[in-house]
């Protein structure tokens, strides 16, 4: 019941007890994770490994300013998936949905599913919204990206794929009335006992580090670090390469302007340089093409992937922050303990009502303390539980965007690279056919 | 002169890709009878790997038959005309041979000989060939300063490294570019500077280079050391650069034109934008290699076939930072440096057109002095003949009596100059403020004091004058002899190598612009292929668990897989 609070399995039409089932193996390259693995993949990690129980492909498309020319204005996307998931009622459910509507979805998503890493949204407030361009089909076109990524994000996720609350983002045809009762009728119970409320803060993180630190979460923890700053690098020195592909784009336009000037010089020789012209431009446009569609992308994904990794590595931190918790609880519950035990061994002859008073004071509190501990020490347990699975689906999210990153980056540079070199191999037998005697 | 067409050779005329007239410069196109599959013909490129067969100058698509000579005056010049393509190579050694410092010289093989030098008999060879031919296109050689915006620190081995390579190329492409020049290849100056038996200090100090005049355009203009040339060449006039021309030759004015055109777009759009290239590969291909170190970085804190993923992409962009170095490489020796080559070849051919120019108006100046000394004569021989008339008439009037007119006591040799005195007209020298043509000078005041100390007997002083004149005349006559003479073997000189120049200029372009090219080809292939590889690896990482099955896939586990399965796990709680 405990564990409940973190595995918010009552928003899940899932009627299994808490403990979930188990998978063998995370690589299988036919089926959703259920596949037990033989020999390549890396050893089960048992009851923390992630399971499937169907799919959910879904995506973001076809903006549409609503209410224009109104100072109510907005742009509404059409959501849309294809789902085996038994809780959605049709296998290919859509609406049309609103940012404010995904802002809503995720902000709540990260209440009941603290464990869970949700897949963050783009800044609300970008300077187009203060100039007034959200309405640019530019601004559009990315933020209905960013809006497709976080939905798959969303769907790849075992546990988020199987909420309610995404299940009525794409069926239900009342949303406001959802979003209000979702609000007035949260699905758990609040995962904050009082007793912890009442400790005032600075006793609780006065103690910033957790005690027992699990090796098993430090390394984590490090390699959510490692992953980051590779990515940051990357991203610094690729946007460096973007830029100084930029300006070699004008240098070969520059280059085929030289060129043909050089052709009206020659008159022997003008037709062939001005071919030879063209071609430093074309390359010089392919330059750009790349630019624009591999390049851009890229550096957008990279980016959007570290934003996620962000969330993992919040997940992370609040799993130290439980196991503090209840480690600090732990220490104050002893300090009341030996507290009570010294009044306890003062038995002396004046004061007996109020020791007795005191001790029973102390006692109650004892008490209070036990159950808060306990509730402390599961909800820690729990969440570094979840943490564990959590990590392997991100791994998982991980991996599959990277794929996709650098997958579309090489098909990118090939398509450059192979475009380039029709380009000159065309141009070669141009200028070999001048003829001239030396 | 002949009349020439007055096409201005850079206007843009589709039409004007076959013609062949335009106005300084041609390219000879072959004739159209030639059959096509001649025209197709690839000279091979050189393989830049190996530095020794120098890409310029280019053989051009074709070459011309090599005139046949049969008398060499040395072995190099019977290397240098066997018949087959000779080429020059040369090497560069660090050495401390005769002197306290270490120095840079430059090994030159030319076939059999091997010879040394340092640059700067490099410029002493450059300025004679220059002097001895001063109606030919000398080749440039590197200049001093490097050339491009690399910024030669002393200190800097590597810049120095580089500096010396493209002065090494250069200095080759500088002594092949002169043993394919059907004249300079003759020269036997020339043959023995690649001599290495020989000393060229004594080469310098002995003829024709010891022989060589100070002021070249008081020399015969095809062969200014000729001991043997006519003393009227010092007579000729000095002209400066800048003085105008009467009647200017059309041809070498669009020549001019031309140069200068060219010289401006060379040096401004193109090498502008050429070094500016240069710089930017430079920097991006320092990029790639630190973004392959970094996903090297990357990869090793990832694991399983991520790992590998992004490690092969990281050798993707290692690959990049390599072929992008040989690029670079290869842009340098087979672009920017003929380039530059080409800018200074402009400032070479504005010099001789400056010589031409000074060569013309030294033939329009001795002319118009001609002229001048003609009507002086024709003058003197007017006057002389007026007095002579008017002496007749006089003459026959005193038969009679002695005149009482008589009057001075100046002595009278009997000539008829005294009974003048009265009736001549002031004395008929030249004035030599009027007419007065620059350089003579000397002559024009050698007359005027002449004329000043013969005052005294005007009849005797004009038939000094008239003599002289005609000594002049006759002097002046030579002179112009001379200058036509030279004028005309300096224009059809200048212009056949202009031609010349022409055909290498269009090989040299078609090579350079064939061998960039080539070059981003190969730099793309390369890349490609490297990117190849890491598409294959990336497509190694399996897909991620949330997918739509085509089928469902059975397997031994008996775990559950597909939409069936995960239902009845559902129901089955």
């Amino acid at each position: 019941m405990l564990g409940e609070d973190d595995d918010v399995f009552d928003s899940v039409t899932w009627e299994s007890p808490s403990a979930p089932t188990y998978d063998a193996g995370p690589s299988a390259p036919t089926g959703p994770g259920f596949r037990q693995s033989t020999a390549e993949s890396e050893p089960g990690h048992g009851p923390h490994d992630p399971k499937w129980e169907g799919y959910l492909i879904t995506s973001v498309k076809d903006p549409v300013k609503e209410l224009a020319d109104t100072k109510d204005a907005y742009v509404s996307y059409l959501v849309s998936a294809k789902t085996n998931l038994p809780i959605f009622s049709t296998p290919n459910p859509s609406a049309r949905r609103r940012f404010q509507d995904f802002v809503f979805l995720r902000n709540h998503l990260s209440k009941d599913f603290p464990a869970c890493v949700v897949p963050p949204l783009p800044d609300k407030h970008r300077l187009e919204y203060v100039t007034g361009d959200r309405f640019s089909p530019e601004f559009m076109e990315r933020r209905r990206a960013d809006l497709h990524r976080f939905l798959q994000r969303l769907s790849r996720h075992p546990t988020l794929q199987r909420s309610t609350l995404l299940r009525a983002f794409f069926e239900s045809t009342e949303w406001h009335v959802t979003m209000h009762q979702h609000v007035a009728h949260p699905p758990g119970p609040e995962h904050t006992t009082g007793v912890i409320d009442s400790i005032s803060d600075t006793l609780l993180n006065a103690f910033s580090r957790v005690r027992k630190p699990d090796e098993r979460f430090l390394a984590m923890r490090e390699g959510v670090d490692k992953f980051e700053e590779g990515i940051v690098l990357t991203e610094r020195l690729w946007s460096r390469i973007r830029n100084r592909t930029n300006d070699l784009t004008g240098d070969y336009h520059d280059m085929a302007v030289a060129v043909q000037g050089l052709g009206f010089l020659e008159s022997g020789i003008t037709d062939p340089l001005n071919h030879f012209s063209n071609t430093l431009l074309e390359f010089s446009a392919l330059l750009r093409h790349t630019t624009q569609t591999t390049t851009d992308p890229f550096l957008i994904h990279l980016h959007s992937l570290l934003q996620y990794s962000h969330a993992n590595r919040a997940v992370l931190k609040l799993r130290d922050q439980k196991q503090m918790d209840f480690e600090e609880l732990s220490d104050y519950l002893s300090g009341v303990t030996s507290e009570r035990d010294r009044v306890d061994a003062l038995r002396g002859a004046d004061d007996d009502r109020s020791r007795v008073e005191k001790m029973r004071k102390l006692d109650a509190k004892i008490k209070e303390l036990q159950d808060a501990v306990q509730t402390a020490h599961e909800t820690s347990d729990a969440f570094s539980d979840e943490t564990l699975r959590e990590q392997t689906v991100f791994q998982y999210a991980k991996e599959a965007e990277m794929k996709e990153m650098l997958g579309n980056l090489a098909d990118g540079q090939m398509e450059f690279y192979k475009a380039a070199m029709d380009e000159w191999d065309r141009i070669i037998p141009i200028i070999q056919r001048i003829r001239v005697d030396v | 002169m002949d009349p020439y067409e007055t096409e201005n050779p850079f206007e843009e005329d589709t039409d004007r890709v076959q013609s062949e007239a335009s106005s300084a410069y041609r390219v000879n196109l072959s004739a159209p009878s030639s059959p096509p599959s001649q025209s197709s013909r690839i000279p091979s490129s050189p393989s830049l790997g190996s530095a020794s067969r120098p890409a310029f100058p280019s053989s051009g698509s074709h070459r011309q038959p090599q005139a046949y000579k049969s008398d060499f005056c040395c072995t190099r010049d019977q290397w240098l005309h066997s018949g087959e393509e000779v080429e020059i190579i040369t090497d560069a050694l660090k050495t401390s041979v005769n002197s306290s410092s270490t120095y840079i010289t430059y090994v030159i093989k030319s076939g059999t000989a091997e010879a040394q030098h340092r640059y700067s008999e490099f410029e002493s060879l450059r300025t004679s060939l220059a002097r001895l031919y001063p109606t030919l296109i000398i080749p440039p050689i590197p200049s001093k300063q490097t050339i491009g915006d690399y910024a030669v620190k002393q200190a800097k081995a590597k810049e120095d490294a580089a500096m010396i390579a493209r002065r090494k190329r250069m200095l080759q492409t500088f002594l092949n570019r002169i043993a394919r020049h059907p004249i300079l290849s003759n020269e036997h100056v020339f043959h023995r500077f690649l001599d290495g038996e020989v000393s060229w200090t004594e080469v310098l100090h002995s003829p024709p280079l010891s022989l060589l005049p100070t002021n070249i355009l008081k020399a015969p203009s095809h062969n200014p050391t000729d001991q043997n040339a006519s003393p009227g060449y010092t007579a000729l006039p000095n002209p400066s650069a800048t003085h105008a021309l009467r009647r200017p030759d059309q041809r070498f004015l669009d020549s001019e034109v031309f140069t200068n055109k060219f010289a401006a777009h060379l040096s401004g759009p193109m090498e502008k934008v050429t070094r500016r290239t240069m710089k930017r590969w430079s920097d991006s291909s320092h990029d790639h290699a630190e973004l392959g170190a970094a996903l090297n970085g990357f990869s090793l804190n990832e694991s399983g076939q991520l790992s590998s993923a992004i490690e092969k992409t990281g050798q993707a962009v290692d690959a990049t930072y390599m072929s992008t170095t040989l690029l670079l490489q290869e842009l340098e020796q087979n672009w920017a440096e003929p380039l530059h080559e080409y800018t200074q070849f402009a400032t070479i051919i504005k010099k001789l057109l400056v010589y031409r120019h000074q060569k013309h108006v030294q033939y329009e100046m001795t002319q118009e002095n001609l002229e001048a000394k003609r009507e002086q004569l024709e003058e003197l021989e007017k006057s002389e003949h007026a007095a002579r008339r008017l002496e007749e008439a006089l003459g026959r009037g005193r038969t009679s009596a002695d005149s009482p007119r008589t009057e001075d006591g100046t002595p009278s040799s009997g000539d008829n100059s005294r009974a003048d005195t009265g009736y001549l007209p002031p004395h008929p020298g030249p004035n030599p403020v009027r007419r007065r043509a620059p350089g003579m000078g000397f002559l024009s005041a050698l007359s005027y004091t002449l004329h000043g100390m013969m005052d005294v007997d005007p009849a005797t002083a004009r038939r000094n004058a008239i003599s002289k004149a005609r000594e002049q005349i006759s002097l002046l006559e030579d002179a112009l002899h001379l200058s036509a003479q030279d004028l005309k073997y300096s224009s059809s000189t200048i212009q056949a190598d202009l031609d010349r120049f022409q055909r290498q200029k269009v090989a040299d372009i078609r090579e350079m612009a064939i061998s960039m090219a080539k070059s981003h080809r190969d730099w793309c292939k390369k890349n490609l292929e490297a990117w190849e590889e890491a598409k294959r690896e990336v497509e190694k990482i399996p897909d991620h668990p949330n997918r739509m099955l085509e089928e469902i896939v059975e397997d031994s586990g008996g775990v559950a897989n597909g939409s069936r399965e995960s239902t009845s796990t559902i129901d089955g709680h």
